[in-house]
């Protein structure tokens, strides 16, 4: 699933690391999310979306919708 | 300490590192188990309950290993490594069944070398090392 976690990130300057932190999960899992290799289950993506102080739709892209 | 991947955002959750210490002290009580019952059998030949209780003695530790995953499964907060851990679980399940069924057939019908059951679990084993470093890697 795409994303913008990478875009996300890179406005407020934190590594993968500091988001890792944030959130409570290895900085592995936020690679693998933000390359869309694992998406993540419905608390976390609110839980990022919580963060960002915005949607998840806003966050992660529905590829089926087109 | 306990390093918490809340503070460093490391690859190594406290679960991770708890499942790592479990599977360590049962893996040592493991090799005592076997290496003390095959040493018991071979000198003194016990039989009866004492024979039962020796040849079981092994398997508490595989018993316990499983026992040290489910709670790691029950602990670990972190999505991307329990999903890693299933998966690889699955794999391994998956290439012992089909190595130990093809050995069955074989058995059977080539009559080639009676596999004892007791090699399940190491073979179950030598799936998951390679499974989970396969699954992790494609994650990486």
């Amino acid at each position: 699933m795409k994303n913008r976690l990478r875009v996300l990130r890179a406005e407020r300057n934190w590594s993968q690391a500091d988001l890792a932190q944030r959130l409570e999960v290895s900085r592995q899992s936020v690679n693998a999310i933000e390359t869309g290799k694992f998406d993540p289950s419905l608390p976390l993506a609110f839980k990022l979306a919580r963060l960002f102080e915005t949607t998840i739709e806003l966050i992660f892209t529905d590829e089926a919708k087109g | 300490m306990e390093c918490s991947p809340t503070r460093t955002g490391s690859l190594i959750t406290p679960a991770g590192r708890r499942l790592m210490w479990r599977s360590a002290v049962i893996s040592v009580f493991l090799i005592s188990f076997a290496f003390f019952s095959i040493w018991a059998f071979f000198h003194y030949r016990p039989t009866g309950p004492m024979a039962w209780l020796l040849a079981l003695l092994p398997s508490l530790g595989i018993i316990g290993q499983m026992a040290v995953f489910g709670v790691y499964l029950s602990e670990e907060k972190d999505e991307l490594n329990v999903a890693i851990l299933v998966k690889s679980m699955l794999w391994s399940i998956g290439g012992t069944l089909s190595v130990t069924t093809v050995w069955g057939y074989l058995e059977a019908f080539a009559h080639i070398r009676r596999l004892e059951l007791l090699w399940v679990y190491p073979i179950f084993v030598v799936f998951q090392v390679i499974s989970s470093l396969v699954v992790r890697w494609r994650y990486r």
